[in-house]
């Protein structure tokens, strides 16, 4: 077997008293495609943080080409051909595409910036990723997927010797994936190790070779993939039988209809139609960027429409804004956790209170020891791990925030909840509780409307299904005709 | 796409947002030729430039900070330190004025540089920094010269500051620096990590380096600002410099630098500059009072905003 070209070596790392890394040692080899699977706090993100140079460890050592590296820093893992595809996209917003690209590794002439050189090569890589995008193009225009895609264009830039892509696919559509899993090994066929990062299994299988599962910080296997089965890896990683992750459906009866939204035109929508009822979870699916995410945002009132009407309880709702919505007992929770949800810096406790802040206050005044009740009732409930409440909410894992996002909205009881792919990047046992969680509240008699780019969990999970295609819900699916094929045929636009 | 096809739409797209402003900066010098016929002749635009150029110089000196995603609140006491300096350094001789202004330039630089080791390798808050930083340098001037004098020699005040419009020379070869600049990978590393700081640092970029470059070139052109004045002025004066901090800023966000880095090109700021002057020299002209200077300023500050927000919308 070839020798690894990056390797870690017992290394260790704690944030203050919380230890993220124990004694892990990962080997990862030429041509090889290399997954690491784990649950999120499982030390993943600081494993790959101290493999680019971002972090140094505690303990161990970090060995390149069997040597090695102590005080790595960033940009001498990039001079030694590790490229990292983050999570959290590094790009720089106003800067157009080519530069972009090849931030931070320019090609120069004489002191001077190579143009030729940039159009060219960036050019080929576009090329190579399917992206037809002009190369002048600032990337804040561009959409989530594409921006993804050049983030990937960035990392092969530098011809790199060892690429790690962490969760590479979470924006993209199945297309853009098919082009990138060719990508991939094309360069493990050409000697490339990559080390692939995600929480899609059935990616994992198609494409890796080798697994290494951290779990609380520890290795807890490191094999070939080779006839493994995906209840296998989960066993892996949760390190007991994976069990069912989706509750079962509800039985009862349809119930009354909570919202309809005829013919909404606006940002991306174009004459959208659905009807969300009382005691269902209805899913939301389709490719991404298709409007599903302004369809949620219209349904809370946070996006000016230029046509079409929303009836709530069946009465045409007129003014809209967030603030109204949630008086009227209608919740969001949004994607992207750690900028339109949480307050990072603040504690565990405010957060969950903050949307109940006023109901909890008496005569506008806080009322602090019955905060502190709820928010001590809601941690349970949602079995959120913290030490405790007064925490920051940053030192919390995704799973846990992404727990809060949801739970923040239970003291107001609300009737409607629109939730944004609430399991993106969250781990398998955060997934199941959350189902359980969507499950009960629409058993209870709320209407839970989930938008997900996830198709399993929208065919185990969900009551319904509507797909929207190009700003309008092509499809509607009951349970009888649910399954995985439907929601992709009909997502692609072909006939059900 | 060419190499050039790309850098020439590149260049299109970072000045396309600035129309607008060159557009009312033309209306605006017409109505100053009309108020002021004697603006149209080399000795007139001499002069006007030399009302100009130190703004400009210090809108410069704000643009590549605030570009790296900093702010500069030490730029009028930078100046005030340089025009003292200049008027105790420079001496009488060509070589002896070369060396002095050297010096005052690099000890300029050299403050900077320290200013932006202190912000980028301590990762302290830019403005804090930076005001602590202004009263220190406005001490270490009143140091140096508790009250106005000193001397520029003759022949150096008649050169940058008499009848040949030699500011506007500098002017267009600072332009041309920059274009320089902004071709070299430190320039872009400038833009990036005003845009995306951590973005730019994982990818390999050398924020902390292209901050504190950003910090060096700002003191250094700051400095020269105070030598220009001295140079104008035939004196040091210690306090000279302290308005120029705020007209800095004004101009630069007049010029369309964002607040948050990674936008904005010194062009914008050098017009910036240029809409600040002649709009305090055409209200001069019509008889306005003074108050009223202090009240346009805030009010095209305003209009800028509400034009980008206009545009955005």
């Amino acid at each position: 077997m070839t020798p690894p070209v990056l390797a870690t070596r017992e290394v260790g790392k704690r944030f203050y008293d919380n230890v993220v890394l124990r004694g892990v040692g990962i080997e990862i080899r030429p041509g090889r495609v290399h997954a690491l699977l784990g649950e999120n706090g499982a030390g993943k993100s600081t494993l790959i943080n101290l493999l680019s140079g971002v972090l140094q460890p505690d303990a161990g050592a970090i060995l390149v080409d069997g040597q090695e590296r102590r005080g790595l820093t960033p940009a001498e893992a990039r001079r030694l051909g590790i490229a990292v595809v983050q999570q959290e996209l590094s790009l720089a917003p106003h800067l157009s595409v080519a530069e972009n690209i090849a931030l931070g590794a320019m090609p120069r002439r004489g002191g001077f910036i190579d143009y030729g050189q940039l159009a060219h090569g960036a050019g080929q890589l576009c090329a190579r990723l399917g992206l037809d995008v002009p190369l002048d193009l600032p990337v804040e225009r561009l959409p989530l997927g594409q921006r993804q895609l050049i983030e990937i264009a960035k990392a092969l830039w530098r011809r790199p010797r060892v690429l790690i892509l962490d969760e590479p696919t979470s924006s993209l559509s199945a297309h853009e994936v098919r082009t990138l899993f060719g990508l991939v090994r094309a360069l493990r066929a050409t000697g490339v190790a990559v080390l692939y990062i995600s929480h899609r299994l059935n990616e994992v299988l198609e494409l890796c070779d080798w697994v290494t599962v951290l779990k609380d910080g520890v290795v807890t296997a490191d094999q070939s993939l080779e006839g493994s089965d995906p209840k296998a890896l989960v066993r892996l990683m949760v390190g007991r039988e994976a069990g069912d992750l989706f509750p079962p459906r509800g039985t009862g009866g349809e119930g009354k209809l909570a919202l309809a939204a005829h013919g909404l035109v606006g940002e991306s929508l174009r004459g959208l139609d659905l009807e969300l009822r009382y005691g269902e979870v209805l899913g939301l699916g389709g490719l991404l960027g298709q409007g599903q995410e302004e369809t949620l945002r219209a349904l809370y009132g946070d996006l000016p429409l230029r046509g079409g009407e929303i009836r709530v309880d069946g009465r045409t709702r007129r003014a809209a804004s967030p603030g109204r919505s949630a008086d009227a007992g209608i919740a969001y929770v949004p994607a992207d956790r750690k900028r339109e949800a949480l307050l990072l810096p603040l504690p565990i406790r405010y957060n969950l209170v903050l949307p109940a802040l006023r109901r909890l206050a008496t005569h506008g005044l806080r009322r602090r020891v019955r905060e502190a009740i709820t928010a001590a009732s809601l941690i349970r409930e949602f079995a959120i791990k913290a030490n405790d409440p007064r925490d920051a909410a940053q030192l919390l894992s995704g799973g846990n925030q992404q727990k809060i996002a949801i739970a923040r909205w239970l003291p107001l009881s609300p009737r409607v909840l629109l939730l944004n792919d609430p399991t993106r990047g969250v781990d398998v046992e955060t997934k199941r509780e959350i189902y359980a969680r969507l499950r009960r509240m629409a058993d209870d008699g709320a209407a839970v409307l989930l938008l997900s780019s996830d198709t399993l969990e929208l065919v185990h999970l969900c009551d319904r299904v509507a797909v929207q295609r190009d700003g309008r819900i092509v499809a509607e699916l009951d349970r009888g005709r649910l399954s995985e094929e439907a929601i992709v045929r009909a997502s692609l636009g072909m006939a059900a | 796409m060419s190499g050039l096809e790309l850098q020439l739409r590149l260049l299109w797209r970072r000045n396309a947002g600035l129309w607008s402003l060159f557009t009312l900066l033309a209306a605006l010098l017409v109505v100053y030729a009309w108020l002021h016929p004697g603006l149209l002749s080399i000795a007139g635009v001499a002069r006007f430039t030399q009302t100009w150029f130190p703004v400009a110089l210090v809108a410069l000196a704000q643009t590549l900070i605030m570009l790296a995603g900093g702010i500069d609140l030490s730029i009028g006491a930078m100046v005030s330190l340089g025009c003292v300096l200049a008027a105790t350094l420079v001496g009488e001789t060509a070589t002896a004025a070369g060396l002095g202004i050297a010096a005052v330039v690099a000890i300029g630089a050299t403050i900077g540089a320290t200013t932006g080791a202190i912000v980028a390798l301590l990762r302290l808050p830019a403005i804090i920094v930076t005001l602590a930083g202004s009263f220190l340098i406005a001490g270490a001037a009143l140091l140096v010269m508790p009250r106005p004098g000193g001397s520029m020699p003759d022949w150096l005040s008649d050169a940058l500051a008499g009848d040949r419009p030699t500011a506007l020379a500098m002017l267009i070869l600072l332009l041309i620096a920059w274009r320089v600049l902004q071709a070299t990978p430190l320039g872009h590393a400038i833009n990036a990590a005003g845009d995306n700081p951590q973005g730019a640092f994982r990818s390999g970029v050398d924020v902390p380096l292209a901050r504190i470059a950003t910090y060096a070139l700002s003191g250094a052109l700051a400095s020269f600002a105070g030598v220009y004045v001295a140079a104008q002025t035939g004196a040091g004066d210690p306090v000279i410099g302290m308005p120029l901090t705020l007209d800095s800023i004004t101009a630069a966000v007049l010029g369309g630098v964002g607040f948050l880095g990674g936008q904005g090109t010194l062009r914008g700021a050098i017009a910036g500059s240029l809409l600040l002057v002649i709009l305090i020299n055409v209200m001069f002209f019509l008889g306005f009072p003074p108050v009223a200077q202090y009240v346009a300023k805030g009010l095209i500050i305003v209009a800028a905003m509400a034009v980008r927000l206009l545009r955005a919308g």
